[in-house]
């Protein structure tokens, strides 16, 4: 399933190019085959499609099972890292050193964009805890709320520094996601994170088990809560911010993956996580493959692709009620 | 304000090829509204760089009291005149900022500036207070500001209304004659660009024009149909390989490289938002990036280096065009 997802993405451009010729490339590139092609149409499908579909794939899987962490964490359906405001502080952090030079060229994108989304989520569950509304299951979802208009503010903020209509596409390509600079460099970023996440997350299975039914009952099953939750936090910080600093924040995965498994096969983390990442990297390339496609000669932000599907599931969970991750 | 365009038009046309003083009042129908003027402006503010140095090529610095809306540092020759007048903004002025200066003319290179959405201020709320607003031709013949980044043009932009702008605010100004030779010379400029970029014509020359990215080896920000930069390599007979009307579509590099155009333009700007803003960064990727360095443009070098603010509806455009007939005439051979 994910090679067919693959080699659709790969297939499927902003410009038609055969079927025959995308399996010559593979062919030259994965079995040393020696096909006469034009170098550019080679270089299309090696260098810019296979980079971008496998960093979609790589990015799927690993917001979806930043959702799958959040929700049972948090014993929130809807806690996901877009919807906590994460995504948003991975987006400044990495504006920051992009576009302002903190950090002096030491910094890397992905550890701005990192320290960006810790301190968002510090700030969300700071806010949560505080509150004196405590209790309820929306508080954390209103938290991430503020926390998203506050982060979104300061990177339009840090761009919009001048005026010119350009700034606005500048503003777009962090808030609503953007795939067209992918390359090889980072793909291997990308796929190593989502595989550490994904590794990370199935060894904490039974834990993240247990918290479904709340950290007191996980820690009379001897599970050292804290350490757990301070482990797989990080994790999903750093499994947003990576992919934040690589392609902008794409909203809604975590959300619509996980709970869309879990009709399929129960909350079981065991069979919930793997199954998730899978779904989630699929999810974003077929959603990849809309976006260069939908509006010929057009490229849309993919962000805008994964909300027209996420927020009627967002809906579709409130109405419903709030059914136990 | 009583308009009577006809008969302006009418009393305006024979006196100002004469250059008379009492040409007053003088009616110009601008961008959908009809100004007229009692006296030719004491006092007048610009809202973009293009508008002030059509001003300042007039001579009319001293009557300005302040500009607004700058890419670049002024050009040399108008240093001078820029010196004694005030800058409001770098970038747009506050609605205040320009009625302090009570000013008896604003004029605008960008409706976005004044426009429905206007970031200043609406025409309606200058005229309201009796401020005429005079916004260049250029930006709304033809063209819907309401669509598109940064606008789309209906119809191919038309060199004439970028006369048109220098001989009305002559007009207005009541410096007549100043406008036409302005004007006059501007055509020589470019017929000579022209003659010396046909002599090679016949072969088909085709280009993109890369403006900047919002990362590095993100889509490209490039020069779509019927925008300035494309009149000027449609004048010189160069095919663009975009084929949206936007002003400055945003195209990927998938779709550019197959197109693989004879020469790649590229802008150099002062502006550092983003990285792809410097030349030498795009120069830097269009020879490293596996696929672009592939195109016919970078394997032969046929990269031509141009100022941004020569692709904009302003009087720079002409040094643009030179310059890119220059390239041509040197690929050519």
């Amino acid at each position: 399933m994910l090679c067919a997802g693959l080699l659709l993405a790969t297939a499927i451009g902003e410009t038609s190019l055969d079927m025959t010729v995308v399996l010559k490339v593979l062919a030259n590139k994965l079995t040393g085959a020696a096909w006469w092609l034009d170098p550019i149409d080679e270089g299309i499908v090696w260098n810019y499609r296979l980079p971008r579909a496998l960093v979609a794939g790589a990015c799927g899987a690993g917001l979806a099972i930043c959702g799958v962490i959040l929700q049972a964490l948090l014993r929130n359906a809807l806690a996901e890292p877009y919807l906590l405001g994460i995504s948003a502080g991975a987006s400044t952090g990495a504006v920051m050193v992009s576009v302002l030079g903190v950090g002096g060229g030491i910094v890397s994108l992905s550890a701005g964009s990192f320290l960006g989304a810790l301190l968002a989520f510090g700030l969300v569950v700071l806010l949560a805890r505080s509150s004196r509304l405590s209790g309820s299951a929306g508080l954390i979802i209103l938290a991430g709320i503020a926390s998203s208009q506050l982060f979104n503010a300061l990177t339009a903020f840090v761009i919009a520094r001048s005026a010119n209509a350009e700034q606005a596409r500048g503003i777009l390509f962090w808030l609503l996601g953007n795939l067209s600079g992918v390359r090889w460099p980072s793909v291997g970023l990308a796929v190593p994170v989502a595989l550490l996440g994904l590794i990370l997350c199935w060894w904490y299975r039974r834990a993240l088990d247990a918290f479904t039914f709340g950290a007191d009952s996980a820690a009379s099953l001897g599970i050292a809560v804290g350490r757990v939750q301070v482990v797989l936090m990080t994790c999903a910080a750093l499994v947003t911010a990576v992919m934040v600093s690589l392609v902008g924040s794409i909203g809604f995965v975590g959300l619509v993956i996980p709970h869309a498994l879990r009709l399929w096969v129960g909350p079981g983390h065991g069979r919930l996580i793997p199954l998730s990442a899978l779904a989630g990297a699929v999810f974003l390339m077929a959603a990849d493959v809309v976006s260069r496609t939908l509006i010929k000669g057009q490229v849309l932000p993919i962000g805008v692709i994964t909300a027209l599907i996420g927020a009627p599931v967002f809906a579709a969970l409130l109405l419903y009620g709030e059914r136990r991750p | 304000m009583f308009c009577r365009p006809a008969l302006a038009f009418l009393l305006a046309l024979p006196l100002s090829a004469f250059a008379a003083p009492a040409h007053y009042p003088l009616t110009v129908e601008n961008c959908g509204k009809a100004l007229t003027f009692q006296r030719a402006p004491e006092r007048a503010v610009t809202i973009g760089q293009a508008a002030t140095e059509i001003l300042y090529a007039l001579g009319l610095g001293e009557r300005l009291a302040g500009s607004s809306l700058w890419f670049d540092p002024v050009l040399p020759e108008y240093a001078a005149q820029d010196a004694k007048v005030p800058r409001l903004a770098d970038n747009e002025p506050s609605f205040e900022a320009v009625l302090a200066k009570r000013p008896q003319l604003v004029a605008v290179q960008f409706e976005w500036m004044v426009g429905p959405q206007g970031a200043v201020g609406t025409r309606e709320q200058f005229h309201d207070l009796g401020i005429p607003t005079y916004l260049l031709p250029s930006d709304c013949e033809g063209k819907d500001n309401l669509k598109g980044a940064d606008g789309t043009r209906l119809e191919a932009f038309d060199i004439q209304s970028l006369y048109k702008s220098v001989r009305q605010l002559a007009d207005i100004f009541d410096v007549t004659a100043r406008g036409e030779a302005l004007v006059a010379s501007y055509q020589a400029r470019l017929a000579q660009a022209v003659a010396r970029a046909t002599r090679h014509s016949g072969k088909d020359v085709s280009a993109m024009v890369w403006f900047s990215s919002a990362n590095l080896a993100s889509d490209p920000f490039v020069a779509g149909r019927n925008g300035v930069a494309d009149f000027m390599l449609g004048t010189l007979g160069i095919r663009n390989v975009v084929e949206s009307t936007e002003e400055w579509p945003t195209v990927g590099w998938e779709t550019l490289a197959r197109a693989n155009p004879s020469l790649i333009v590229i802008a150099r700007m002062d502006r550092r938002r983003f990285p792809a803003d410097d030349y030498e960064k795009k120069l830097e990727f269009l020879r490293s990036d596996p696929v672009t360095r592939n195109m016919e443009a970078v394997k032969h070098n046929r990269i031509v280096i141009l100022d941004a603010d020569a692709m904009q509806a302003s009087t720079r455009l002409f040094g643009g065009i030179e310059q890119l007939a220059d390239a041509s005439e040197r690929y050519a051979r």
